[in-house]
């Protein structure tokens, strides 16, 4: 009996201390993202203004300079090219990856596993380092300062993460393929009208992983945009100082808001795309 | 000795002829489009060759010889331009000999075809069955060719970069000389750049450990946390850290940034209290800025790491626990027998990744401790990692040819760490025994 009572005693303990711990690091992970928000909403600009993590008071002028004061940060335009950027690297990456991704999976070549050898390689060096010579190139080439650079460079690297994809198509079995071959289609056939229907979810996931990596990105731009009229939101938001808080912090929660919504919508495919890789290795 | 001779195929001359010059043998057997473009490459080639190529890779050994010089009016050599088209008449050369060796094959096929008295297909119909039947090599044409000029190239690029003197006063019009390991010995042993790089090989070292350590097992704590079967509304509470996940990096670091600036609501707080403000990313800031890099770090990674060993611990195996729990083994014996093994093991590529990743993370300091250089570093504050160095290096101070040589050091110790690791990890010695 009293070995009872000490036993649920324990599990009692043993509950509210893990609800303790849930709830300080819940805080923890939520709490500068609720203090960005508030910050947005602030009606003075600086960070200076704030009291402590909470601004003394509210209103939309954060959103409304964001939108109409655009002499020194246009912000409207570094959302424009962010959004040109990631859309078309998003369109011509996806194409890339899922045809690199099924090719690898479905058909058996010679030097297709050098291929895979490869770009095993290729990615353990540090990717800075291919940047730093793609700089070199794009500006011995007079490349820089040219959105559509950005894009090229985005989707030509794109087919270098393609082993999540593998693994979904590796899924699909080849039977369905071997009919279809059966009845005489050809290879091309079999992709446009049997692969790519069946892949959609692995479509989106990929289309979405490859819009918000540009969306996000601030590298490469950072690198290539010496133009101020080129910037994106993300260079453009590195230029603001603490004078400027409450317009970043408006600026930052307008692009992240979209991704954030994305990401949930997303989530049970992120658990198995991220344990994928672990997978495959 | 005649016997032997005749046993072996008598070599036929359009064969003979294709091996010498492209495209004649397909001609001889009338096989006239197919002739024609085979000839025209090779025409094409050897254009190339007399124009450029040799030229080209000539240039790529010297790098230059002729100055320019404004006052005589003399259009000097443009070293980097000389590389990179010594690079590219390489990438020609092969691409020939590989179109080369599809003529030989191709024409030796024809020659059999004929031998058995097989009709030839027409160039249409050949070319839509090449297509068919290589399916994979037009699907894989573009993706390696972006992979190659985008990837691979500038990685071979700075390969070569790291061997020159390109960078600081030699840029071009100045010539660029290959200098063989000077950039490596300037690194270990040159006074000012060698206390430098080891200090911030430490650093990086320490870093990359702690890192990896705190984000792996934060992560795979919280998971658990949340698997317990006390916990209620498990899909409320994993809400935030897939918040923390989805906000853009930058965004997360530049706030961040802001939360420990001087007008930051942290140093607000201290100076209501009646204390001096703290500069807690400040240049002097010494293990203060190291520890908040740790924290933003844990911050922006445990959620991909819980993640990932909550997608692991739904496919484990509950009866062990039971087992375990019947003979009487305590929680901390089962997390340490089942479930630690079982998640390193499924882990262990990812820990290579994350590991290198960390060695490799540019954003953290970037974003916190930019810019700033410490008395006592070569153009570096004592947070820097490598890679934070080489970005100072070569896109800060145009010192190329030394970030280059940094560079494939960072290669060479990431490289390797991850291939002792993996080798010796059990998920390759016994791939099978999970599964």
């Amino acid at each position: 009996m009293r070995r009872k009572r000490y036993f649920r005693k324990a599990v009692l303990a043993d509950t509210v201390v893990t609800y303790l711990v849930l709830v300080v690091v819940c805080f923890l992970f939520f709490f500068p993202v609720l203090w960005l928000v508030l910050a947005s909403f602030s009606n003075t600009g600086s960070i200076y203004d704030l009291a402590g993590f909470f601004p003394s008071s509210f209103s939309l002028n954060g959103y409304k300079t964001l939108f109409t004061d655009t002499r020194m940060y246009d912000y409207p335009n570094w959302l424009k090219n962010t959004l040109f950027v990631s859309v078309f690297s998003s369109l011509i990456g996806t194409t890339l990856v899922i045809l690199t991704a099924y090719t690898i999976s479905r058909f058996q070549f010679s030097g297709r596993k050098l291929l895979m050898k490869s770009t095993l390689v290729l990615s353990m060096f540090p990717s800075f380092m291919g940047m730093t010579a793609v700089y070199l190139l794009m500006v011995n080439f007079g490349l820089i300062n040219q959105l559509w650079s950005l894009v090229l460079i985005y989707s030509a690297g794109a087919p270098m993460g393609y082993l999540v994809q593998k693994g979904y198509f590796d899924t699909i079995s080849g039977s369905i393929y071997e009919a279809a071959r059966l009845d005489g289609a050809n290879n091309f056939k079999v992709f446009l009208r049997i692969t790519l229907p069946l892949s959609k979810p692995m479509l989106v996931y990929t289309a979405l992983t490859q819009f918000a990596w540009p969306w996000s990105d601030f590298i490469l731009p950072n690198l290539l945009l010496k133009n101020k009229d080129l910037w994106t939101v993300a260079v453009g938001l590195m230029h603001l100082d603490e004078t400027e808080f409450t317009r970043f912090a408006a600026g930052a929660i307008f692009i992240a808001v979209p991704i954030v919504i994305l990401y949930f919508a997303l989530s049970g495919f992120l658990v198995t795309g991220i344990s994928a890789g672990a997978d495959k290795g | 000795m005649k016997k032997v001779e005749s046993g072996k195929k008598k070599t036929s001359l359009p064969v003979k002829a294709s091996l010498c010059v492209m495209g004649t043998g397909q001609l001889l057997y009338r096989q006239w489009i197919k002739g024609f473009l085979y000839l025209a490459v090779f025409a094409g080639f050897l254009w190339y060759l007399a124009a450029m190529g040799i030229k080209d890779i000539i240039g790529m050994f010297t790098l230059g010889t002729v100055q320019a010089d404004p006052w005589l009016g003399t259009e000097g050599d443009d070293s980097v331009i000389m590389m990179l088209r010594g690079i590219l008449a390489v990438i020609v050369i092969c691409g020939a000999a590989l179109l080369y060796r599809s003529n030989v094959r191709d024409i030796k096929r024809t020659d059999e075809m004929i031998r058995a008295g097989k009709p030839l297909p027409g160039f249409f119909k050949a070319t839509g069955m090449f297509l068919d039947r290589k399916f994979y090599m037009v699907a894989l044409a573009l993706p390696v060719a972006g992979v190659l000029v985008f990837n691979v190239l500038p990685i071979v690029f700075m390969i070569l970069i790291a061997f020159t003197n390109y960078g600081g006063d030699i840029v071009p019009p100045k010539l660029v000389d290959w200098v063989g390991l000077d950039n490596f010995r300037r690194i270990l042993t040159l006074s000012d750049i060698k206390g430098t790089f080891f200090r911030i090989l430490g650093w990086n070292i320490i870093w990359a450990f702690a890192a990896t350590f705190i984000n792996y097992f934060g992560g795979l704590g919280l998971a658990l946390l949340l698997n317990k079967k006390c916990v209620k509304g498990k899909r409320f509470w994993r809400m935030f850290p897939i918040l923390a996940y989805a906000v853009p990096g930058f965004i997360t670091l530049l706030a961040f940034k802001f939360l420990f600036s001087y007008g930051g609501p942290i140093n607000y707080y201290i100076t209501a209290a009646g204390h001096s403000a703290v500069g807690f990313l400040d240049i002097d800031a010494g293990i203060k800025a190291k520890l908040i890099g740790l924290f933003v770090n844990a911050w922006t990674s445990i959620p991909t790491s819980m993640l990932l060993a909550t997608g692991i611990l739904s496919n484990m195996n509950m009866d062990l626990y039971e087992a375990a729990s019947i003979d009487g083994a305590s929680k901390w014996q089962q997390f340490i027998k089942i479930t630690l093994p079982f998640v390193v093991f499924s882990t262990t590529p990812v820990l290579i990744t994350s590991f290198t990743g960390n060695f490799n993370n540019f954003g953290v300091f970037y974003f916190l401790r930019g810019g700033l250089y410490m008395d006592g570093y070569f153009l570096a504050s004592d947070t820097d990692l490598l890679i934070n160095w080489l970005y100072n290096l070569s896109i800060n101070n145009n010192y190329y040819s030394i970030g280059a040589a940094v560079s494939l050091i960072i290669f060479a110790i990431t490289s390797l760490f991850s291939l002792s690791v993996y080798v010796r990890s059990s998920a390759y010695k016994k791939e099978d025994t999970y599964r």
